[in-house]
């Protein structure tokens, strides 16, 4: 697995004015390869999953993504076809249909007709479980829909990485398993998933790697089951103790 | 929302008649009544009211053209405005704010002569300097230079509305279609400006109908709209009361037409939530 890396990440720097959010992250991501990134608030895990497709410009350092190294405005914008981002707030466009979120990037960024881009749309939104959904609006959802939508609107762009910015986080506690086993379902896909989430169960059940971020670092790594139960790191034990209690 | 027992227990009678009656905007009621003190004015005292208005009548179509193109004009150079306001690259953002934070300081009145007046008299100046005969030999229309008057100066005022606009829709919303792969004006003119606008369109309209008021203002600069053509019905017949309240009246559809309008617009903007 770790002989096709997929995104490099080499010694990233990030500064927010005086704070130093990112400290000299390295990380390889293989293809498939599934990442789950833990950590206190503040620990730069969002900050670096954002510096993946580039939403956060980081100061120094590198990220190559898939051979694209991301430094020219071509570059970026040739990442993010290829990079699919979920969202803590879902971010549909409430002034769109389902369909229309769904459809509306693949028209204009992969020029599909609106027939093609119609079915790959309910293709997909077969896939998370509410294609009777299609013509309704953003806001007449359940937070656990929205998210679902908002997953197919970014598998529709064919992306051969998923980010995932700690999808459950906002939703109702009963919501959050019908999110989950739609990326339950995509890990076992194959598809290289990057996820910021303290779902420990989707961590164990679906990740090859969990990460323990502090304070701008990469603090450990290890498989899920080796992190959460026998963790090395001080830093880990105690954050795992305030998360598993 | 959960509804309360009470409201259920006692549903409203809504019939056909009735319920349509309240479909309809009552302001339009007020319009009527104003249209029809005009024509009552007009059929029951001829002289002067239907003299007045045959006067005065082709300065309203002078008042609302100019104001009509002017706003098409202020919709589109007021767009590029608070993108420039909202541009993340200084230059533009800094060219952009001098502009607005300029024109908003000089009074519309001002501006107007200076573009009708001061500017052809530059353009002379210059002609002499550089010995170009073209620019000698200019001289200004007053049609053209009162709606360049209006448009550079409400394009500001419009700049600040499409900039609270497009700051009040959440940023999560551009980095999801850049997330897609969009570009900047992809996401601008698919998702942000589509969302903007309705938010927006109370304070444009508001605009419109403050900018139709103030095209009152060209009459100094020799456009015989509505209130220059008041002005020149006055002086001939010296009969003020009856020749301003026909001119206020006729303002008065006006702009009361256009604040319908833009509300019916808003009511049939908005999305399902």
């Amino acid at each position: 697995m770790q002989t096709d890396t997929i995104i490099q990440i080499e010694n990233v720097h990030k500064h927010f004015g005086k704070v130093h959010a990112l400290r000299g992250i390295d990380l390889n991501v293989g293809r498939g390869e599934v990442i789950v990134i833990i950590g206190p608030s503040g620990s730069g895990k969002s900050t670096l999953l954002r510096c993946i497709n580039r939403l956060e410009e980081f100061d120094q350092g590198s990220i190559v993504v898939d051979g694209i190294p991301l430094d020219s405005a071509e570059n970026i914008n040739a990442v993010r076809t290829e990079v699919g981002m979920v969202f803590q707030q879902f971010n549909l466009f409430p002034h769109l249909s389902v369909l229309d979120n769904i459809t509306l990037a693949q028209r204009i960024i992969r020029k599909r007709d609106k027939k093609e881009a119609h079915e790959i749309a309910m293709e997909l939104l077969h896939k998370v479980g509410i294609p009777d959904k299609a013509d309704c609006y953003p806001l007449q959802l359940s937070g656990g829909q929205q998210q679902r939508v908002a997953i197919a609107r970014a598998l529709a762009m064919n992306p051969k990485i998923m980010l995932f910015d700690e999808p459950t986080s906002a939703l109702d506690p009963e919501m959050i398993q019908e999110v989950l086993d739609v990326m339950l379902a995509l890990a076992k896909e194959g598809m290289t998933m990057v996820v910021v989430s303290h779902e420990m169960g989707f961590a164990r059940a679906a990740a090859d790697r969990a990460i323990l971020m502090d304070d701008g670092l990469i603090v450990e790594q290890a498989t899920p089951n080796v992190l959460f139960s026998q963790p090395k790191e001080e830093r880990t034990k105690a954050f795992l103790s305030k998360v598993l209690s | 929302m959960q509804k309360t027992p009470e409201l259920e227990e006692t549903p409203k009678r809504e019939n056909g008649f009735h319920k349509k009656f309240k479909d309809i905007d009552q302001w339009w009621l007020l319009v009527a009544i104003v249209v029809l003190l005009i024509i009552l004015l007009v059929t029951t005292k001829p002289d002067p009211y239907n003299r007045i208005l045959k006067f005065v009548g082709d300065g309203i179509w002078v008042t609302l053209y100019t104001t009509l193109i002017s706003f098409a004009l202020v919709l589109v150079l007021g767009l590029f405005g608070g993108l420039g306001r909202t541009s993340h690259n200084k230059i533009i953002r800094g060219i952009a704010s001098v502009y607005v934070e300029v024109v908003r300081g000089v009074p519309l009145l001002v501006q107007l002569i200076i573009w009708y007046f001061a500017f052809p008299a530059m353009v002379k100046d210059l002609g002499h300097a550089w010995n170009i005969q073209a620019f000698i030999d200019y001289k200004a229309n007053p049609i053209v230079m009162a709606i360049l008057g209006m448009t550079v100066c409400y394009a500001a005022y419009m700049s600040e509305v499409y900039r609270a606009g497009i700051e009040s829709i959440p940023k999560g919303q551009m980095e999801a279609a850049r997330s897609l792969g969009m570009t900047y004006f992809q996401a601008m003119g698919h998702v942000i400006l589509p969302q903007a606008i309705r938010v927006i369109l109370p304070p444009i309209g508001n605009e419109f109908v403050t900018l139709l008021k103030d095209s009152s203002l060209v009459s100094v600069v020799a456009v015989a709209d509505l209130t220059r053509r008041g002005r020149e019905f006055m002086a001939a017949n010296f009969i003020p009361i009856q020749t301003w309240m026909m001119v206020a009246l006729l303002y008065l559809v006006m702009t009361l037409v256009a604040a319908r309008v833009v509300k019916w617009l808003e009511k049939h903007s908005r999305y399902e939530r």
